[in-house]
Order: structure tokens, then sequence, then C-alpha cells
């Protein structure tokens, strides 16, 4: 056992990328609540002009949850225990803590401009990957900046082994650095013509099949690379740290990681099926879709098995409960989706709102509870003060928990009576429903959604101020919690 | 059973049950079509088997310890077991694995199968089957069988109750309004397809022309103006189209709608698309009975 | 059995590296070339086209339409024939969502017409009672940016050989040239349509982005 007082670990730019996944997420989930609103109640599309229209307004609820969010989350959460599992502090090269200051600067002045360009209608409307090429530069410049610093801070650890959570942070830099460049490949027109035109609008350098084919191999492992590994990467690391509890199997473990990265490519083609993509690779695509169970299983149920026997943690420790949860959620949609890639769900799935029912299984349930967990489990040992109140969290917990069971039930029979009511034919034969039709049937279910979309905003505002209060007024710790996080 | 796996089964039902019960108000046969069979079948997998299995590893909190021999190693206080992998789990990746092969080897060859030739062999089928049942259908069925086209086809334009939403398009309870009329004398048309060729333009003017126009939207009830007799000699002393060689004035004839859905119509309300292969001959059939019947 | 590999992070990464690159390159390379090829005869957009989807990418109205007609019974009665992949082939970026919140257009030019269009867009719960697809009004404001558009002919036909005329070539002094064609193509679209903001612009040499979109979806057969 060594001991931690040993080592000063320096937190600040976790600190900055925390306060930067609170805004996003913030951001992010009141554009969510605004366009689910949107489509219960149309007249909602009038409020900001061109800008405020749900066509205009998705993709910035997409990237900021995906690029703001999600990716701070990632680095706040690296920039943490990575320190922490490789037992060195990055205070210890003023390189690394340079670069970690460039790419925090980079990221959130890049992330802001980004976001505006989509406002201004600028994109190349490849989904998860729609800015257009100036931006896409800053975004690689980032992440070379991140990998950088990453491989930095393994070269000067003192923990000779990698930590479980290492290896899928390692991934997720890999996977999502090949995916990205290949995807954004494309040719500012401006330069290509000999000056016409806007300097900003770019072609893609594929065409129609192929590029669907490339931009889902992106598309499908974006989620991979960023919903999944880098979450699983953390919840290997605070599940086990917050209950003191050792992971259940290093095999599980290992088979689940190799398996992961094995199978999680093969799959993207799911997103293409019944399209004119060759069917042997819509074939692939759902026979990998369906493997895809086991290692994402694998994750979940060591983390679970990790809890064996430790029930009174699960009912008195709310970031116990987050993290359940987001596992069980994890488990959800890693079995809903390969579901939706057999064929014959997805005739009627796709195109339907079961899959943004899907999606947000697992970015509400569990990529959402997860970096709040981790966020909870880091403030009291960054701020050094106990998290302000307990109460609040479990409030927060179950109104969040109800929240996306409303969000997921209530897509889920949208999605399933919408793709049902399309193909419907009368007694003659002819279709039953014109277009329409199975768009009003939604009116409630779409009104549903938006109520669960203020709810879980509204937990995610409780959870923002139980942190800042945390950090201002919290009571002050005279040393870091080993395992379990102070509240109270 | 505990309760937990009591309550999550019985919430998963609930999910189920909800969502046949919208989809059966709807009247959708959920079991005539085998893809709506077989997606309510992963719909129920979903639910139950996330269910039993989280709920079988979070009552193993309550009921387990932990247990195992301990790796070496520790990273900032976290330890690893060296336990076993869990047998289902292990048997079902393998079992997975296998099935995968099977999928892509006999399920759907990856060298034999195409969704084309399926969708070929199931259409064609279907086609011949629907023109057979329906050729000699009588007039009740095909009106209600247009009606329900023309709610997925046509009513974007020409309104649910075919009134042609205030002048966009073609209103049905009538078969011409004057201005309509008084373009097609004003300009003439060819457009149509008619044997006779084109409307030649300027046949008629002024009060003339008015007094036509308003003959023709008014049903053709009356005299008719003096004038109206340049017409008849290609509309027919009755107008109704001299036997096909010119459109019908009166009704909405299978010409007049075979016609109209073939080549499409630009006039003074606007562009009507052609709907050359969308509407099948039983369908045209069908539609020309709804909208005769809105005339009436 | 595998720890010694949890000791080299460079082994490690290379590992996952090339672990994760295998089904790209069994997957998505040997299919490039085949699936590039457009249908016989199949002819480019136009500019002013061109300038239509690029008002379509920006108001991003594949967020709630798709352009993917599957072969199903029921896609093929509702929109026409089945999505064949030559026809994408000079699509770039493809259009075909991930979403009918609206309905799929990929055929949407053989059944609906610009004078439609254009009241749709103006207010489609109007038209389509119940229909929660946005107004666009702005879209008969905004002029469409052509020369863009053209840019984009230029650099798909120098880069890529899609198969424009010898009338779409670098520089201003071509596009100078060209730009009469364009308008005139823009004046058949708005001679169908009523909107006074419409005639205003296109009187002034402008072409309104709701213009071009309607080339665009009109193109879309
Ligand atoms: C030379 C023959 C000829 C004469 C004379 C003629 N028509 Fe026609 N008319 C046609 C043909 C042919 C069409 C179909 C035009 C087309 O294909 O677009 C037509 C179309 C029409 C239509 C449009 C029908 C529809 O279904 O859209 C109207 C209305 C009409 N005629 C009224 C008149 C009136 C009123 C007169 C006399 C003032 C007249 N026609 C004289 C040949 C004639
Ligand atoms: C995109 C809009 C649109 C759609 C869809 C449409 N129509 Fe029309 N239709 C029109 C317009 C506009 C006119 C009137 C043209 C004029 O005379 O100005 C019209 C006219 C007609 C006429 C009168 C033609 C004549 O010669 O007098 C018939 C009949 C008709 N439509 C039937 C149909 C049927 C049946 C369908 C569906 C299968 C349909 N329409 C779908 C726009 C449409
Ligand atoms: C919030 C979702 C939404 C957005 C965004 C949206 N639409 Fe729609 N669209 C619909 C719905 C729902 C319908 C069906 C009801 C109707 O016709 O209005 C529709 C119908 C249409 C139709 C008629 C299709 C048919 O077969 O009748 C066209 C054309 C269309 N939209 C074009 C566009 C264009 C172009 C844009 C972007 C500038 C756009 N839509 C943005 C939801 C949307
Ligand atoms: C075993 C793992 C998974 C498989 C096999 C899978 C499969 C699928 C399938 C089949 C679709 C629908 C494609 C379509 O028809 O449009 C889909 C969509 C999606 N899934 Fe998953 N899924 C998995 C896990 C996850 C997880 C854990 C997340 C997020 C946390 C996620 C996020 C998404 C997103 C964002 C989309 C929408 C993509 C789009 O924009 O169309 N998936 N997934
Ligand atoms: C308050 C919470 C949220 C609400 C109410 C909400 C609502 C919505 C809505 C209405 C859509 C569009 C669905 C459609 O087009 O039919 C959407 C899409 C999406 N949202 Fe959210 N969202 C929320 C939070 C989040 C978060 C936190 C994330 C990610 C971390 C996220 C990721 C996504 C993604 C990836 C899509 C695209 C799905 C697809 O294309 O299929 N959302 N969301
Ligand atoms: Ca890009
Ligand atoms: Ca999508
Ligand atoms: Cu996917």
């Amino acid at each position: 056992m060594q001991s931690n007082a040993a080592l000063e670990y320096d937190y600040s730019l976790a600190k900055k990328f925390t306060f930067l996944t609170i805004l996003f997420g913030f951001l992010a989930m009141v554009v969510g609540t605004l366009i689910a609103a949107q489509l219960a109640f149309p007249e909602l599309n009038y409020l900001l002009g061109e800008y405020g229209t749900f066509s205009r307004l998705r993709p910035i609820h997409t990237n900021t949850a995906v690029f703001g969010f999600t990716v701070s989350g990632i680095f706040a959460t690296w920039f943490y225990l990575g320190q922490r599992v490789l037992k060195v502090s990055i205070a210890e090269s003023k390189f690394l803590m340079v670069l970690g200051n460039i790419q925090f600067w980079l990221y959130f002045v890049g992330a802001l401009a980004a976001t505006i360009s989509l406002l201004l209608g600028y994109s190349t409307s490849k989904e998860y990957a729609q800015y257009e090429w100036p931006f896409d530069i800053v975004v690689v410049l980032i992440w070379v900046l991140w990998g950088v610093n990453m491989m930095g801070l393994i070269g000067i650890r003192r923990e000779k082994a990698l930590y479980i959570s290492v290896w899928y942070y390692l991934a997720c830099f890999l996977g999502v650095a090949m995916l990205y460049l290949f995807n954004n490949m494309e040719i500012p027109t401006y330069f290509a013509s000999g000056g016409l035109g806007d300097p900003i609008h770019s072609v893609s350098m594929y065409a129609g099949t192929n590029d669907a084919l490339v931009q889902w191999w992106y598309g499908h492992n974006a989620v991979a690379f960023g919903f999944t590994v880098p979450i699983v990467g953390m919840i290997y690391y605070f599940l086990p740290k917050e209950s003191g509890q050792a992971i259940y199997s290093y095999k599980l473990s290992l088979l689940s990681f190799w398996g992961l990265m094995f199978v999680y490519l093969w799959a993207g083609s799911h997103h293409l099926l019944w399209s004119t993509v060759p069917d042997w690779m819509q074939t692939m695509g759902s026979a990998f879709s369906i493997v895809l169970i086991l290692p994402s299983w694998g994750s979940a149920i060591n983390m679970l098995l990790t809890m064996k026997g430790e029930w009174n943690q699960l009912t008195d420790n709310p970031l116990i409960k987050f993290m359940v949860l987001a596992s069980t959620f994890y488990m959800l949609s890693t079995i809903e989706g390969p579901i939706q890639a057999i064929r014959s769900v997805n005739a009627i799935a796709h195109f339907t709102d079961w899959i943004p029912g899907h999606v947000h299984d697992g970015v509400l349930g569990w990529v959402v509870f997860m970096i709040m967990a981790a966020i909870f489990h880091m403030s009291p040992r960054m701020f050094k003060r106990e998290i302000y109140s307990k109460k609040l969290m479990e409030t927060q917990f179950w109104l969040q928990t109800t929240a996306v069971v409303l969000y997921f039930t209530s897509m889920w029979i949208a999605g399933i009576t919408q793709g049902m009511m399309w193909r419907a034919v009368d007694e003659y034969g002819n279709l039953m429903y014109s277009f329409i039709d199975t768009v009003t049937v939604l009116h409630p279910y779409y009104a549903i959604r938006a109520l669960s979309g203020v709810m879980y905003l509204t937990g995610f505002i409780m959870f923002a101020y139980n942190i800042y209060k945390t950090m201002t007024s919290g009571r002050v710790l005279s040393e870091e919690p080993q395992f379990r996080t102070p509240m109270a | 059973m505990n309760g937990l796996m009591i309550k999550s089964l019985a919430f998963s039902a609930l999910l189920i049950i909800a969502t046949i019960a919208v989809v059966m108000s709807l009247d959708i046969d959920i079991f005539a079509d085998s893809i709506n069979a077989i997606t309510m079948g992963g719909a129920i997998a979903i639910a139950v088997i996330t269910s039993a299995v989280t709920v079988k590893y979070i009552n193993q909190m309550k009921t387990d310890t932990a247990s195992g021999e301990l790796a070496d190693e520790n990273w900032d206080g976290i330890g690893e077991y060296k336990n076993e992998l869990p047998s289902g789990w292990a048997y079902s990746f393998l079992a997975l694995f296998l099935w995968s092969m099977w999928y892509g080897f006999f399920g759907y060859p990856i060298n034999a199968y195409s969704q084309i030739g399926e969708y070929n062999e199931e259409v064609l089928a279907y086609n011949t089957k629907f023109e057979a049942t329906h050729k000699n259908a009588d007039s009740v069925t095909l009106k209600e069988m247009g009606e329900s086209i023309f709610l997925v086809q046509c009513f974007q334009c020409h309104g649910a109750t075919g009134d042609g939403l205030s002048g966009k398009a073609q209103d049905f309870t009538a078969r011409m309004n004057k201005e309509q009329v008084l373009d097609v004398i004003k300009n003439g048309s060819n457009q149509l397809g008619y044997p006779m060729g084109a409307m030649p333009a300027g046949m008629a003017s002024g009060a003339e022309a008015e007094a036509i126009a308003s003959y023709i939207a008014g049903g053709l009830k009356g005299d008719a103006p003096a004038s109206y007799g340049a017409c008849t000699s290609c509309h027919g002393v009755d107008s109704k189209g001299n036997d096909g060689m010119s459109p019908n004035l009166v009704s909405y004839d299978a010409l007049v709608m075979n016609h109209v859905l073939q080549k499409g119509k630009k006039g003074v309300l606007g562009k009507m698309p052609a709907f050359k292969t969308l509407i099948t001959p039983v369908q045209e059939k069908a539609l020309t009975a709804y909208i005769q019947s809105l005339s009436n | 059995m595998f720890h010694w590999l949890e000791k080299n992070p460079f082994f490690f990464a290379s590992a996952i590296s090339i672990v994760i690159s295998f089904a790209g390159l069994i997957e998505i390379v040997p299919n490039f070339a085949q699936a590039g090829k457009p249908l016989i005869d199949m002819k480019p957009r136009t500019v002013l086209e061109l300038a239509g989807k690029n008002v379509y990418m920006k108001d991003n109205c594949m967020s709630c339409h798709s352009q993917m007609i599957r072969p199903f019974k029921s896609e093929t009665d509702r929109y026409g024939d089945y999505s064949l992949s030559g026809e994408y082939a000079y699509d770039r970026p493809f259009l075909w969502g991930s979403k009918r919140t609206g309905p799929d257009l990929h055929r949407i030019g053989n059944y609906r017409t610009t004078d439609w269009h254009e009241a749709h867009m103006l207010n489609p719960p109007q038209i389509v009672p119940g229909s929660i697809m946005p107004a666009y009004d702005h879209q008969f404001e905004n002029v469409a940016d052509i020369e863009t558009a053209y840019a984009e002919a230029v650099t798909v036909k120098n880069v890529f050989h899609t198969p424009y005329g010898p009338e779409i070539k670098r520089g201003r002094e071509a596009w100078d040239a060209y730009r009469p064609t364009l308008i005139e193509e823009a004046r058949l679209i708005a001679a169908d349509m009523k909107d006074e903001r419409v005639k205003e612009a296109m009187a002034k040499g402008d072409v309104p982005e709701v213009v071009a979109l309607i080339a665009y979806l009109n193109s879309l057969k």
C-alpha cells in the first residue's frame, strides 16, 4: 500500500475543465429541452428568428452535448485520475502544465466559436461532424495537445502497469483521432476555385454512398469512443474508488476491453441498414452489433459485481446510486442498440423516435450520470471541502431518474407507433395513414419528452448549484478523503 | 423472486402493454406483418432481459459478499481480484459469436442475399394479387379505397375535403372555377395529351369569355351563351369531351383523371404534378370514383 | 498473459490502433470504387441547385427529412422507386439523414411543385394542418450565396472530375460570365411564385434563398 500523502496532485486543469463541463452541459440541456418542446409546440420555433428554428438548434444541441459537455468531462476526469493512477503529479512537468493550459484556452474559445458558426448556418451537415474545416483544424490541434499531454504523463509515471481506466482513455484518444481525421476530409472551395465565394465553405472528399459509409463508420464510433470508452474508463476508477471495493475480475476487464476494441468498429453499418450500401456490409454491421452486447455488458457486470455485498453503500451513498444506475442504463442502451440493429427491427426503428430514445438512454442515463458522479467525487478533493448537500443530491437523483424513464418510455412508444403506422395498410392493401397522421399522433409523447427535459434540466441545475455551494461554502476538509466522499 | 425483480419485470410488462395498446388502437395488426411481429419481439427482449439481468446483479449486492484472490497491484488504493469470468457471460459471448457466423453465412449469406431481390419478389406477388382482386370492384369499394389514397397522396394540395385549400389547387366540389376557364380561353392549353392536341388561345374574349366561363363554372346549367358554340366543336355538344378527343368539362370522368395523372397540369391555380408511377390503374379508378363523389 | 502489454504503453497503443483499424480496412476500402459510379447519363446538379442544396444544409433540413427510400413496399408506395447508389454519386456530402420527423424527400420533385413549396415553406401548418415543420420566412428575405455554389461546382469539377461543362472554371471572370445563365434559371422558378419579396429581389438581380432551395427540391426526382 502506498500512501497518497506523499504526493500533491495538481488539480488546476481538472478544475478548469470541470467548470466547462458544467457550463456546456447546462447549455446542451437548455437547447435540448427547447428543441424537445418545439416538436410538441411548434410556435416555439420563432423565439430567435432565423436562429431559433428546430433545425438550426438541433446541431447546437448535439455538438454542445458531445464536443462541449462530454469532451470537457473526459478532459476534466483525465486530468484528475490520470495523475492518480499513474502516481505522478502533472505539476512535476512544467511543459505538460503549459500544454494543458494552452489546450484549455484553445478548447474554450474554439468550442464557443464553433457553436456560433453552427448558429450562423455553417455546417458540413454530417452528423456529429458538422463543423466546417477551420474548426476541424482547431479540434485536431486540441486533440493532439491532449494526446501529447497524456503520453507525456504516461512517460513520467511511477506506476509501471497501466490501470484499466488508462487503457480506455488511450483508446478514446486513438480512436477519435483516427475517425475524426478520415471523416472530415474536405476541400475548401474558396481555394480550389481561384478565390470565389465563402472561404469557410468546403465540400466532402467522399460522395454519396461512400460518404455515408465513412460518416457512419465515424458516427457509430464517435459514440463508441466518445460516449462509451472514456465513460467506462471513468467508472472503472470512480466506482471502486468511491466504494473502496476491489475490481471484481481482472480477466473480465481484459476480455471486455479487447472485445470492445475489436468488435465496435465493425458495427457502423447498422446505421445504413436497408440503404444503398452493399448487402454484405449491412449483414456484417448487423451481426457484429449483436455480438457487441457482450463486451459492453462485460464492463457493466464487472462494476455491478464489484459492489457485491455492498447493499448498504447503495442505499446510503447517493454517489454509488448514480454509478450503479449509470451501469444499468449502459446495459439498457447496449442491448437496445443491438436489437435495433437487427434488420427486421431496424426496418421499423430507423428514422423514428425510437432512435433518439435509445440515444438518450445512453447519454442521459449513462454519460451524464457518470460524469456528474465523477464531478461529485472529485469536488471535495479538488476544492478541499465537503459536498454541500447530500439531500439535494438525493432529490436530484430521483428527479433525473424519473426524467430518463419518461424520456425513453415516451420515445419508445412514439417510435414503435410511428414505424408501424408508416407501414400500415388498410383492408384493400393501400397505405392506411398519410404522413401527417403519423406526426400528429405523436403530440402527447413529444409533450411528455419536453416535460422530462424540464425535469432533467432542473436536476442538472441542482447539481451545478450543489457544486457551486461546495466550492464556496462547503465545510473545509483538513485532509483528503481516501474513499467515500464526505457530504453534509 | 424478490421485490425488486418483480417490480422491474412489472415495469417492463407495463411498458410493453402500453406500446401494444397504442399500436392496436390505431388499427394496426401486429402479427399480420412479420416485421411488426419481430420488432415487438425485440422490444420485449430488451425490456425483459435488461430488467432480469441487472436486477440479478443488483440483488447480489444484498446477498453475496466480495471474495477472491487479490492481485499484487494497486492503483491509487484500487485493488483487483483475480476472479474467473462469470460463466453466463462467457458462454453467451461464445454463443453470440457462433450465431453471428451462422447469420453471416446462412441467415443472410454475405455472398448471396439481396435486399432488392427480396423486394422485387414480394412486390411483384403483391401487385399481381392486388390488381386481380380489385379488377371488378364495386363503386362503394372504389370510393372508399379512393378516399384513403387521396388522404395519403393528394390532400396536401387539395385539402382534406378536396376543396383545394382556398384556391391553391383544384376544388373538387365543382368541375372548374371561373378563373380557370377564363385562363384557358385566354391562353389556350397544350399539356394534357388529348387526341385533339392543343386548345387554341383566344377563342373568345371580353364579355363573351366572361359569359362562357360563368356558364362552365356554374356547372353548364341553363342555356348556353351563344358564343359557347365555338367550344362545342371540340368539347362536344354535351360538353363531355367528344368521346375522349378533348377534356370533359362537366365532370371528372376517367379520362380527365387519366390525362391529368399522367401528364400533370399547370394552370392559374398552380401546378399539379404528374403521378405516373405512384398511382396504379386500380388506384386511379378508385381516385376517380372518390373525386366524382365530391362534386355530387 | 497480457500483463506485459499493460506495462508497455507504446505497444499497448499500437495494439489498440491495429485492432481498431481492421474493420475499416475490410468493410470500407474494397467498396470505394464500386459505389462511386453514377447512373448512366446522370447529370450533376446545376449551380442554382447546388446553391439550393447549400440552403438545405444551412437550415439543416436533414434534421427532420431523409433522402433514402428503402426497398419496402410501404415506402415505394408513398415516395416512389427505391433509391439507388448511383443516384448519389455526385452528392457531396450525402444527405440521407437519420430521422424522419417529416417525410422523405428523395423524390419530392416528382410530386410537389414550385407554387406548393412556396406556400408550404412560408407556413407549413396552413397547408398541411397539424404540421410541426417550422416556417422558413427568412429564406424569402435572405439572398442565396450563388457565388459559393459556383465555387463548389468548380471545385468538384477540377478535383473530382464531376462532369460539368467548360463554362464552369476557375476565377472571377468565368463566374461573371456564368452568372446570367444562373439568374435565367432562377427566373423560371420565380415566375411560378407569388411572394413580393421574391419578385423584388429577382428584379434586383439577386436570388432569394427560397428560390434556390426550390430549384434543388424540384431536382430531387
Ligand atoms: C380545337 C379544339 C378546341 C376548342 C375549339 C376548344 N377547346 Fe377547350 N380544350 C381542347 C383541348 C385539346 C384541351 C386539353 C388541353 C391540354 O392538353 O392542355 C382543352 C381544354 C380545355 C379546358 C381545361 C380542361 C381541364 O381539364 O383542365 C377548358 C376549361 C376548356 N378547354 C374550355 C374551352 C372553352 C370554354 C372553349 C371555347 C371558348 C374551348 N375549350 C374550345 C380543345 C378545344
Ligand atoms: C403538389 C400539389 C398537388 C398534388 C400533390 C396533387 N394535385 Fe391535383 N392539382 C393541383 C393543382 C395546383 C391543380 C390545379 C391546376 C390548375 O388548373 O390550376 C390540380 C388539379 C387537379 C385536377 C383537375 C385537373 C383538370 O384537368 O381539371 C385533378 C383531377 C387532380 N388535381 C387530381 C389529383 C389527384 C387524384 C391527386 C393525388 C393522386 C392530386 N391531384 C395531387 C395540385 C396538386
Ligand atoms: C421540425 C421538423 C422539420 C424541419 C426542421 C423541416 N421540416 Fe419539412 N416537414 C416536416 C413535417 C412534419 C412535414 C409533414 C407535414 C407537412 O407537409 O408540413 C414536412 C414536410 C415537408 C415537405 C413536404 C413533403 C411531402 O411529401 O409532403 C417538404 C418539401 C419539406 N418538408 C421541406 C423542408 C425543408 C426544405 C426544410 C428545411 C429548410 C424542412 N422541411 C425542415 C418537418 C420538418
Ligand atoms: C452495443 C452497443 C450499441 C449498439 C450496437 C448500438 C446500435 C445502434 C443502432 C442500431 C442505432 C440506430 C441506427 C439507425 O437506425 O438510425 C443507434 C443509434 C445511436 N446510438 Fe447506439 N448502439 C449502442 C450503444 C450506444 C450507446 C451506449 C450510446 C450512447 C451513450 C449510443 C448512442 C447512439 C446514438 C447517438 C445514435 C444515433 C445516431 C444517429 O444520429 O442516427 N449507442 N445505435
Ligand atoms: C435535458 C435533456 C435533454 C433533452 C430534453 C434532449 C432532447 C433532445 C431532442 C428533442 C433531440 C432531437 C430528437 C429528434 O430529432 O427527434 C435530441 C437529440 C440528441 N441529443 Fe439530446 N436532449 C437532452 C440531453 C442530451 C445530452 C445530455 C446529450 C449528450 C450527452 C444529448 C445527446 C443527443 C444526441 C446525440 C442527439 C441526436 C440523436 C439522433 O440524431 O438520433 N442530449 N435531444
Ligand atoms: Ca467537419
Ligand atoms: Ca441522427
Ligand atoms: Cu451505432
